[in-house]
């Protein structure tokens, strides 16, 4: 075939072969209807939920699970309800502290994550507690506390080098030269977590910023509101390094703006 | 190669498969493809079409919708069809029996309800030939991932264009298709969602997909 | 005409791979509408109530923007996406249901990106969440993520028809049958039947937002930070 004969019946043929896929598509070419609606009938939904409602299934008892510290990662959750903390992770376990969901700053009483472990279908935590003696742990009820929450920075004070350095995995990001307690009111030493960051009060002795951590004066046991070890900024610098405090862990005012930056509350301290 | 039997059948003096070969491909496929490159026209012996593209691709109208839902019900059809065949070859057994069973089962509604939407305007049941995918539990599998992946594709590519009020019953639709391919494609083995967005074809590729099957015969 | 050739006949040239849209493509386009009509949602932190309260109040109403649709899909989107990363990261999870929870976690954080990126800066930020413990063992993850998908496919399909702009709209079809296929995949792993019904039933942005509200999932986080009084420690 020439492509003259092909022009002449280019035409047909190519109409032909438009009903061809005209035909196949829509069998019969449909009458037309200008007005061409669709009467959509009631989808015929099943008149069952086919939605399964939650069904806490109790499972088998588990090897705890590390929840912290594990790859540069921690985790902190808050105190949602009053609760126990106990020596076992069992109702019967011998109450260790009590805890409550606030601060005395007003802020949510938050614990370090360590170990998850189910028993009997329910989920314990082992944490860290803001308590005396210090560095003690508890195991809660996990339905007692929040969602976990992550930090990937941990902070080291190093008491004798007067040093304090702030990683974010394994990498430092930030150090700076600190004051800490006098002997008589010695810093505690220990794993400890940063509860809150308070900002905007008037007193210059602390500096700008002032974060709350779980550690506790071992000695101002009668300090009111509990005694807790702060880290915070300072009016009198040129202390600094050196033992000066009550056990506070003091820095220069732009050291810790600059930790304020990169720390979240929540992150996890050990003091050396 | 599969030749499209109704091709043939007006090809008479063999002009349309010179102007086939004429227009760059050897292959069905690639005479589809450039005869779709130009957004859906045919260009045959240097004479433009207009082809397929103002239907479907509109915009949308209750017109528009006919044509579409004639184009979803087509492929229930085959759907249907395929399953109930199979289901009755007495090929299968243990989960997949139970599949196109149970899918079969909704495909036949879709069918219903597409047809109760269409009333005189619902396009007649093609006649379908599986060439043999209905008779295999292995071949069954594979053909019903296809075809489920493939109503998705052409379920999301003509949500766009339907109207509003109608988008509902299509939405109800794509979303069973989309179990349909997942459960095949776990008794695969296969991952069962590929990607994080489906597919959406359109009206053309999938016309061009389900033709390259060669299972609608009339 | 072998049985091979039906097969590779459909997939010769990639027809169903085929990607005729890009939704990308599309973002930038959309999001001046986004940024004239979204008045009631802003980034910024918002705790999990106010959140919830904030898109119930244009849950049905008949004016309720692409930005409102956008911002609802998100923030379902960011409940997923944190169950299944932390899941993931819980260890609680084996074998199949393992990478379930993988494969799936990632197309969740996907979606994330891409309804942010959509929206630009009328996005919403993400809540906080408390999973109870359903991330934490497999019988529970089980149980949840069922819910999850089989309720995200509800909520897509609620939404899709009051979507005006298209390319918002060939997002969600996108990911209503992701999620659908999501759903199955689920199923299958826990013995429930993966496609339950013939038609699927939508629900409304208020009563996935109820059902979503019931599960206490959302919730505000812990208050870090205080300010005002001078602290009370050891100095």
């Amino acid at each position: 075939m020439t492509h003259v004969t092909l022009r002449q019946g280019g035409f047909a043929v190519a109409l032909a072969l438009l009903l061809v896929f005209v035909a196949f598509a829509y069998g019969r070419e449909p009458a037309t209807d200008a007005t061409g609606t669709v009467d959509l009938p009631p989808i015929p939904y099943s008149s069952e939920s086919t939605v399964q409602p939650l069904r806490v299934v109790s499972s088998t008892v588990g090897r705890p699970r590390l929840l912290s510290d594990v790859d540069g990662i921690s985790r902190y959750m808050g105190v949602e309800k009053p609760v126990a903390a106990r020596s076992t992770p069992s109702r019967s376990g011998r109450v260790v502290a009590r805890l409550s969901t606030r601060t005395p700053e007003g802020t949510t009483n938050v614990v370090l994550a360590l170990r998850r472990v189910e028993r009997r279908g329910s989920l314990w935590i082992q944490a860290r507690l803001p308590v005396l003696p210090n560095n003690t742990l508890g195991w809660i009820p996990r339905d007692a506390l929040g969602g976990y929450n992550q930090v990937t920075t941990h902070l080291v004070v190093k008491l004798s080098a007067f040093r304090a350095t702030l990683y974010r995995g394994r990498k430092p990001i930030w150090n700076a030269r600190v004051g800490v307690g006098l002997s008589r009111w010695p810093t505690p030493r220990g794993e400890f977590y940063i509860r809150n960051k308070l900002t905007k009060y008037s007193s210059p002795t602390y500096g700008p910023i002032a974060f709350g951590t779980s550690a506790r004066s071992a000695v101002l046991t009668d300090w009111p509101a509990g005694g807790f070890v702060g880290i915070h900024g300072t009016n009198r610098p040129q202390l600094i390094p050196g033992r000066i405090s009550h056990g506070c862990i003091r820095l220069h005012n732009a050291d810790i703006r600059r930790l304020a930056a990169l720390m979240p509350p929540g992150t996890p301290l050990s003091i050396r | 190669m599969s030749d499209h039997l109704t091709l043939e059948a007006v090809d008479a003096d063999g002009a349309i498969r010179e102007a086939f070969e004429d227009a760059g491909g050897t292959s069905r496929a690639g005479f589809f493809k450039k005869a779709f490159a130009a957004g859906g026209s045919l260009t045959l012996g240097g004479i433009l079409i207009g082809g397929l593209p103002a239907i479907g691709s509109a915009a949308p109208s209750p017109a528009n919708d006919v044509k579409i839902l004639n184009f979803a019900l087509t492929l229930e059809y085959l759907e249907a069809e395929f399953y109930t065949r199979a289901s009755a070859s007495g090929a299968l057994s243990g989960e997949a029996r139970e599949l196109s069973r149970v899918v079969g089962g909704h495909e036949r509604a879709h069918v219903a309800f597409l047809k109760g939407a269409l009333g005189a305007k619902a396009v007649k049941k093609p006649t379908f030939d599986f060439k043999g995918t209905t008779e295999d539990q292995k071949l069954f599998l594979a053909t019903a991932r296809v075809l489920e992946d493939t109503g998705v594709a052409a379920y999301n590519g003509q949500g766009p264009n339907l109207t509003k009020a109608t988008l509902p019953a299509a939405a109800s639709i794509v979303s069973v298709e989309a179990r349909h391919a997942a459960w095949v494609r776990d008794i695969l083995r296969q991952n069962p969602a590929p990607k994080a967005f489906d597919d959406a074809l359109s009206m053309p590729a999938i016309l061009k997909a389900v033709t390259g099957t060669g299972f609608i015969t009339g | 005409m072998t049985d091979k050739l039906t097969l590779a006949a459909v997939d010769r040239d990639g027809a169903i791979e085929e990607m005729l849209d890009k939704i990308d493509g599309e973002a930038a386009a959309s999001r001046g509408i986004f940024l004239k009509k979204s008045a009631v949602l802003s980034g910024g932190l918002i705790g999990g109530g106010a959140l919830l309260g904030t898109l119930a109040k244009n849950a049905d109403a008949a004016t309720a923007t692409d930005a409102d649709i956008a911002n609802f899909a998100l923030t379902l989107e960011y409940l997923e996406a944190a169950f299944y990363t932390e899941a993931v990261q819980m260890g609680a999870l084996s074998g199949d249901v393992a990478r379930f929870a993988r494969i799936v976690a990632a197309h969740e954080r996907t979606h994330v990106a891409a309804l942010k990126k959509m929206l630009g800066a009328a996005a919403v930020a993400s809540p906080s969440f408390n999973f109870q413990g359903t991330t934490e063992s497999q019988a529970k993850f089980k149980a949840t993520a069922q819910v999850l998908e089989d309720t995200g496919v509800m909520a897509y399909a609620g939404q899709a028809p009051r979507i005006q702009s298209t390319a918002i709209l060939k997002a969600a079809l996108a990911i209503h049958t992701v999620e659908a296929r999501h759903a199955s995949w689920i199923r299958h792993i826990n013995g429930a039947p993966p496609a339950p019904v013939g038609f699927d039933k939508p629900k409304t942005m208020q009563q996935i937002l109820a059902a979503v509200t019931g599960t206490g999932f959302i919730s505000s986080g812990p208050a870090m930070t205080a300010s005002g009084s001078n602290p009370s420690f050891t100095g």
